[in-house]
């Protein structure tokens, strides 16, 4: 009767697996042991499980610390081994599974895989940076009222690039600190690539703001792509550089997204006055190219203005 | 020599003469000059001195209506009480006022039938001799001398102009003519012997008002006048021509009225500018002063003509967008007096079909006179690749049908040449 048992250690990660084929294994700190376990909580004689010919018993050798059962205070002294069963010893966990235990059905290799690893081509890598270099230097210059010379340019264009190059670096370090594979360039090339699609999203946004009048009522749906496209790269981050569930990576992925738009609508929510006497209003231009909608006539623009009225009117007795 | 020394010696005589009279009609009408104070209830102490003169021999006294605007829309926290000649003080009643023309009655108490200023039948003759009373600065009843020079051209609400020094504190104080009529009430100052009075026909008229039927309440009376002085404004444009004015490649228009003054500016001198642009603004220089920093019945026009001389259009079009982002509203109201604005924007072109505008129209409310709005407009041109008109106006204390009208005729007007 063969038996195999995992080392999991306290951080719940699987560090080590042995197959024994002999009828007692005894786990402890000592070297004596079958299993050495170097946890300072465990003592030196610390268990034994015995198979009496049907089961597998496991029996405590009146350790300090005590074996129980799973994450539970039940103790373990005596008990029979079904195949998966989990005993914490100390800080650490060991598990065991029979030779017959089920496991999960094999993931075939994806094209999706084959996708990512596109992204940390040399090529692709140095494209996807170049072009949002290009695209902040861009920015950059169209927004300055004054002339602009290439060289001012690079280093603002420079600098924000490097800055946003720190996250992708911060989740392999990350990755590389939990002894995940760190994947330095796919985090790289994946983040940016993300970016470079928020500006093409941040483009058609402004495109349609430009051209939709104040009643278009679809423009707040519009506000959800940056939202999902922040879920999707913090989805492919997670994907890259940690092994989960997928259910876990969802709630992962949710929650950094939550974090980043809640936080930064929270400050903005914190840093609008009571009141203000300035108005506010869609104020995006873009040149004649990109006027895509019909213009209206005087008269509905005016007959629109109604509700305006009206809205200023129910302010009154709001306050 | 000789003729020098006549000249002067008769410059002499006429200043003699006018300080006689002046201390004449001094003498004559002190008992009847107070100087109006605003007490702020919770410090006990004046937030607000001006003068006032008594009208009726039962105690009816005018004012201006900014020396008392404080306790007007603010009952509650002042009171209202004069200073006589002799150091008597006694509580007043705000009995009615004239929000557009700058006047109030208020009342004080009489045991007797007392002396008070007459109202003159007509108005002064051009060049004749007036004398303003009034206390300045807290400083005691005075009297200036000055000059009667006709009705001040581009107004819209008649103001006389009186040479001589009107100084803050005087205002409400009568003028009178050589035989102690009043003629007008101070009201304001442009510094440098420049004042301006209110005309007597004007008090005359809230004073018939008031004897016939005195307002059952302050604010709906102030509502009233806002609202027909607004439209009498409004349809007064409207119905005026308006003449298209070349401003760069654009026209735009202009009110032939004398009220509405313009003034242009451009950077042509600058030559290494990156944007030509060229202004032209045109506004009502009147306002109807409520209380603070609220004010109202202003216009204002204003016209951007931008051409791009070294700029691509996309960067031009980007500096355009920033630039129409600061457009702020024409006066300092608070959260008492109005609403948030209230916006919507559309892509818009006139019926004649020249220009195409991103245009956008904001409007807020009035709290306490309903039915009065503050609009504001912004017109940008959206059709050429490096030239650009921004139209915009913005409006205060006026109806919705008014507001309609006036933007829909501003609209159609601005095109391209």
């Amino acid at each position: 009767m063969e038996i195999i048992i995992e080392e999991i250690n306290r951080s719940h990660k699987l560090i080590g697996r042995h197959k024994f084929a002999n009828k007692h294994i005894t786990i402890g700190r000592g070297y004596r042991n079958d299993i050495i376990v170097s946890d300072p909580h465990i003592c030196a004689e610390h268990l034994s499980v015995d198979f009496d010919g049907e089961n597998w018993v496991i029996t405590d050798k009146n350790s300090i610390n005590g074996s129980f059962l799973g994450d539970t205070k039940k103790l373990a002294h005596g008990h029979i081994i079904r195949s998966g069963d989990i005993i914490t010893l100390g800080q650490s966990q060991i598990r065991f599974v029979f030779p017959d235990h089920p496991v999960p059905a094999s993931t075939t290799l994806s094209p999706f895989e084959s996708l990512i690893n596109l992204a940390r081509h040399p090529l692709a890598l140095f494209i996807s940076i170049g072009l949002f270099a290009l695209v902040v230097a861009w920015t950059i210059f169209l927004n300055n009222p004054k002339e602009m010379s290439f060289t001012q340019l690079l280093v603002p264009a420079i600098s924000m690039t490097l800055m946003f190059l720190l996250w992708p670096a911060l989740v392999s370090l990350i990755s590389h600190l939990t002894k995940h594979d760190a994947r330095v360039l796919t985090q790289l090339g994946v983040s940016f690539i993300i970016y470079n699609i928020s500006w093409v999203l941040d483009f058609i946004e402004t495109v349609v703001s430009f051209n939709a009048s104040s009643s278009f009522v679809l423009m707040p749906v519009l506000t959800l792509l940056p939202v999902s496209l922040a879920f999707c790269l913090f989805w492919l981050n997670c994907y890259i550089g940690f092994h989960m569930t997928a259910k876990r990576r969802a709630i992962v992925a949710a929650s950094l997204t939550i974090l980043l738009f809640g936080g930064s609508y929270l400050i903005q929510l914190s840093k609008q006055p009571d009141f203000t006497i300035k108005p506010k209003f869609n104020n995006v231009l873009m040149t004649p190219n990109f006027v895509l909608a019909p213009s209206s006539d005087v008269d509905s623009f005016i007959q629109k203005s109604n509700k305006l009225f009206e809205k200023a009117d129910s302010k009154i007795d709001d306050e | 020599m000789k003729g020098l020394i006549s000249i002067l010696l008769l410059t002499f005589s006429f200043v003699s003469v006018a300080d006689e009279q002046a201390e004449a009609i001094f003498k004559q009408l002190a008992p009847s000059l107070y100087q109006i104070r605003i007490i702020d209830k919770a410090s006990g102490e004046k937030s607000t001195i001006g003068s006032g003169f008594q009208i009726t021999a039962q105690g009816l006294i005018a004012t201006n209506y900014h020396v008392i605007s404080g306790y007007a829309r603010y009952p509650q926290k002042y009171t209202l009480e004069y200073l006589d000649h002799l150091g008597n003080k006694a509580p007043l009643t705000l009995e009615s006022v004239d929000v557009i023309n700058d006047l109030a009655l208020v009342k004080r108490q009489v045991d007797e039938g007392m002396p008070f200023f007459n109202i003159a039948e007509n108005a002064p003759t051009k060049g004749e001799e007036l004398f303003s009373l009034g206390n300045p600065h807290d400083l005691g009843m005075i009297v200036v001398p000055g000059t009667y020079n006709g009705l001040k051209q581009e107004s819209f609400n008649d103001r006389i102009h009186f040479t001589g020094s009107v100084n803050s504190g005087m205002s409400g104080g009568p003028v009178v003519n050589k035989n102690a009529e009043v003629v007008g009430i101070n009201v304001a100052t442009s510094g440098n012997q420049i004042g301006f009075l209110v005309p007597h026909d004007k008090l005359k008229i809230l004073f018939e008002q008031y004897q016939k039927r005195a307002p059952e309440s302050i604010e709906q009376q102030m509502a009233q006048q806002l609202k027909f002085n607004q439209e009498k404004l409004i349809s007064q444009l409207l119905s005026n021509e308006w003449h298209l004015k070349e401003l760069g490649e654009a026209l735009i228009p202009t009110i032939d009225v004398p009220y509405i003054r313009c003034w242009g500016d451009s950077n042509a001198d600058k030559s290494d500018a990156l944007v030509m642009v060229a202004v032209a603004n045109c506004s009502l220089e009147e306002d109807t002063y409520i209380e603070g920093n609220f004010l109202t019945g202003s216009i204002e026009m204003e016209f951007r003509y931008m051409k791009s001389l070294k700029l691509g259009a996309t960067k031009f079009y980007r500096l355009y967008q920033n630039q129409i982002a600061r457009v702020m509203p024409g006066n300092k109201a608070t959260k008492d007096d109005v609403t948030e604005f209230q916006c919507q924007h559309d892509l818009v072109m006139p019926t004649h079909q020249n220009i195409n505008n991103k245009s956008i129209f904001c409007v807020r409310a009035y709290k306490e006179f309903p039915n009065l709005y503050d609009a504001l407009y912004l017109g940008v041109s959206i059709d050429k690749d490096k030239q650009a008109l921004i139209s915009h106006f913005t409006i205060s204390g006026v109806a919705k049908d008014s507001v309609q009208a006036f933007t829909k005729q501003f609209m159609e007007s601005v095109s391209w040449k």
